[in-house]
């Protein structure tokens, strides 16, 4: 027996972005025992890592919405919450007194013990699976971007290809520090701009924040070599990138629309968007459903970020995707919630109230309405074809998932039994999403009726050296593992 | 190994030696090891154990899984999630992958 099952905490936190931080800050104030699992070496999350450890020059080509998050993290390193980072946690099961989390700290294993969990853990990019992704040399814009914050690091040229907000950002923070953007190819359907005209009508109630979007969008156009309405990306190289075939729609369809270009390039980056990651919340058995709007699913969310599971909560982008201030607010929200469970202070409903108007009133914002309608993928993107790469971890194609699902396999769990795909050490992140939207266009039916991948201990990969230390107070639950 | 794609945009940053595929190298501090590696001009860090096709890191937040390297005897760790520390060693290319 370690020290780590003996203490049971009033609430395990996992991640350390902004709603992470937000959530422990209200919960240590209230009093509760707090840990912060963070499986990044720095607190800040994605959206704000590295951040304090950063160079001048770093910040200044970040911009102001990235230096934003000091304030935030600053309370959270002087708060009383137990923080500790670098830690994978690789799996979460009930326990007699809440749950079981077990996780790997430097290699050893860890387990810790808590009454309340939230999971603040994050969005991660939505997959973008066109042909030849897996090349060396694609990577996401995301990567792009924590290597800018955390290494300071440059491609010396690149071209950037997708659609969506932070797509636009890095072309914009690349620009101010230099660097080459061969081609910024958007593959934004002319058909989202129609569909978020009634957005953009609303925006005119706050018009300084609806032209600064429009202002940001204009300037990477004008700025930029800029390529509207790409579709077909295709990524050329035999064992790197050499470069990229593209179609740009024309006006009309039918087999003669579209002319195809080819760019040369040993780089490429690819943004479409962002999805929460559920893993956890699907390892845990948290009710989830599809989510048209954003075009995935997310974990079922009740009042203070409750979920079906008794005793879990989600906040900030693993909710939701919102971006870093709702996800602020959320996770204020929840930690509020968890600490009200415990004494039913007039203060501290009254800060609850206010705190969840306000939110509510961020997540109905027309601009969250406007992205969510304008950045939706574009068939050719969410419906891989061919031999396009869906599942990189087993190397398994759009056709050969295709082929399975029309013969009549019943959904993505079966299907991993005859193809693999979901099986790899990515345990389906990457291709979890793809394989509902194949089985759903393979067998014409609403992508809400495809059950997604089970989810199965390690979240992560551990060695069999590794288990066997694990305390024996861990290894007598339920499941026996 | 060819020349790198990336280049730091500061030129100050203390340097801290690692131990690549058997080589001597620096790299700035703070690194991961996969900036460590893009910045060393590894394109190319594994074999895919199923297809035997190249791969590189690729999202750098640890949700993919194509940056696993072996650093210091423990196969399989992803180079995205650790810094460097002086005299880590590295190795890419590792037999028995996942």
């Amino acid at each position: 027996m370690t020290e780590d099952t003996a203490a049971v905490y009033d609430y395990l936190v996992i991640g350390a972005g902004p709603a992470g931080m937000a959530a422990s800050i209200e919960a240590s104030k209230a009093g509760l025992k707090v840990l912060v699992l963070d499986q990044e070496a720095t607190a800040g999350g994605q959206i704000y890592r590295n951040l304090g450890q950063t160079h001048p020059q770093q910040e200044n080509v970040l911009g102001r919405d990235y230096v934003a998050g000091k304030p935030l993290l600053a309370e959270f390193m002087a708060c009383q919450a137990e923080y500790r980072p670098g830690v994978q946690v690789w799996h979460i099961e009930a326990h007699a007194k809440g749950f079981l989390v077990a996780a790997l700290e430097s290699g050893k294993s860890v387990t810790f013990v808590t009454s309340d969990l939230l999971l603040a853990n994050g969005a991660m990019e939505r997959p973008m699976a066109i042909a030849g992704w897996q090349k060396p040399g694609v990577m996401t814009a995301g990567a792009g971007q924590i290597l800018l914050k955390t290494s300071a690091l440059l491609p010396k040229q690149v071209v950037l290809a997708g659609s969506g907000p932070l797509l636009l950002l890095l072309a914009q923070q690349y620009r101010a520090a230099g660097v080459t953007i061969l081609a910024m190819l958007d593959t934004t359907p002319l058909v989202n701009y129609w569909r978020a005209i009634p957005w953009m009508l609303a925006g005119i109630t706050t018009p300084k924040q609806l032209l600064k979007g429009i202002w940001l969008t204009l300037v990477q156009r004008f700025k930029t070599p800029y390529v509207s309405n790409v579709s077909h990306i295709e990524i050329l190289g035999k064992d790197k990138v050499n470069g990229v075939r593209y179609t740009v729609a024309g006006p009309l369809t039918g087999p003669k629309a579209g002319r195809v270009h080819e760019l040369h390039c040993d780089l490429v980056m690819l943004h479409q968007g962002l999805i929460p990651q559920l893993q956890m919340a699907r390892l845990l058995g948290c009710e989830q459903h599809w989510h048209d709007a954003k075009q995935c699913w997310q974990t079922r969310m009740f009042e203070g970020g409750k979920t079906s599971v008794s005793g879990v909560q989600v906040a900030g982008d693993n909710g939701a995707i919102g971006g870093a201030d709702l996800a602020r607010l959320e996770g204020r929200i929840a930690g509020l919630t968890r600490a009200l469970k415990n004494e039913t202070g007039a203060s501290l409903s009254t800060r609850f109230e206010g705190l969840w108007l306000k939110s509510k009133v961020k997540q109905q914002h027309w601009a969250r309405g406007l992205v969510d309608q304008l950045y939706q993928p574009a068939p050719w993107v969410s419906n891989p074809a061919g031999d396009t790469i869906v599942c990189r971890c087993e190397q398994v194609s759009a056709d050969q998932v295709t082929a399975i699902a029309k013969a009549g396999c019943t959904g993505v769990n079966q299907l991993k039994t005859f193809t693999r795909a979901g099986m790899g050490a990515c345990q389906g992140r990457q291709c979890g999403l793809n394989l509902c939207h194949l089985v759903a266009q393979a067998q014409d039916r609403p992508i809400a009726t495809v059950e997604p991948l089970t989810l199965r201990p390690p979240l992560s990969p551990i060695t069999l050296g590794q288990l066997a230390q694990m305390p024996s107070q861990a290894t007598d639950s339920q499941t026996g593992i | 190994m060819t020349d790198s794609l990336f280049s730091s945009l500061l030129t100050d940053t203390p340097l801290v030696p690692v131990n690549v595929n058997g080589e001597m190298c620096h790299v700035p501090d703070g690194y991961t090891v996969a900036a460590s590696l893009l910045y060393l001009g590894h394109r190319i860090t594994r074999q895919h154990p199923v297809s035997d096709e190249p791969r590189a890191p690729y999202c750098h937040m640890g949700v993919c899984f194509e940056c696993l390297v072996s650093i210091d005897g423990q196969d399989n760790q992803r180079a995205c999630l650790q810094k460097v520390i002086p005299h880590m060693s590295i190795q890419t290319f590792t037999q028995g992958a996942l």
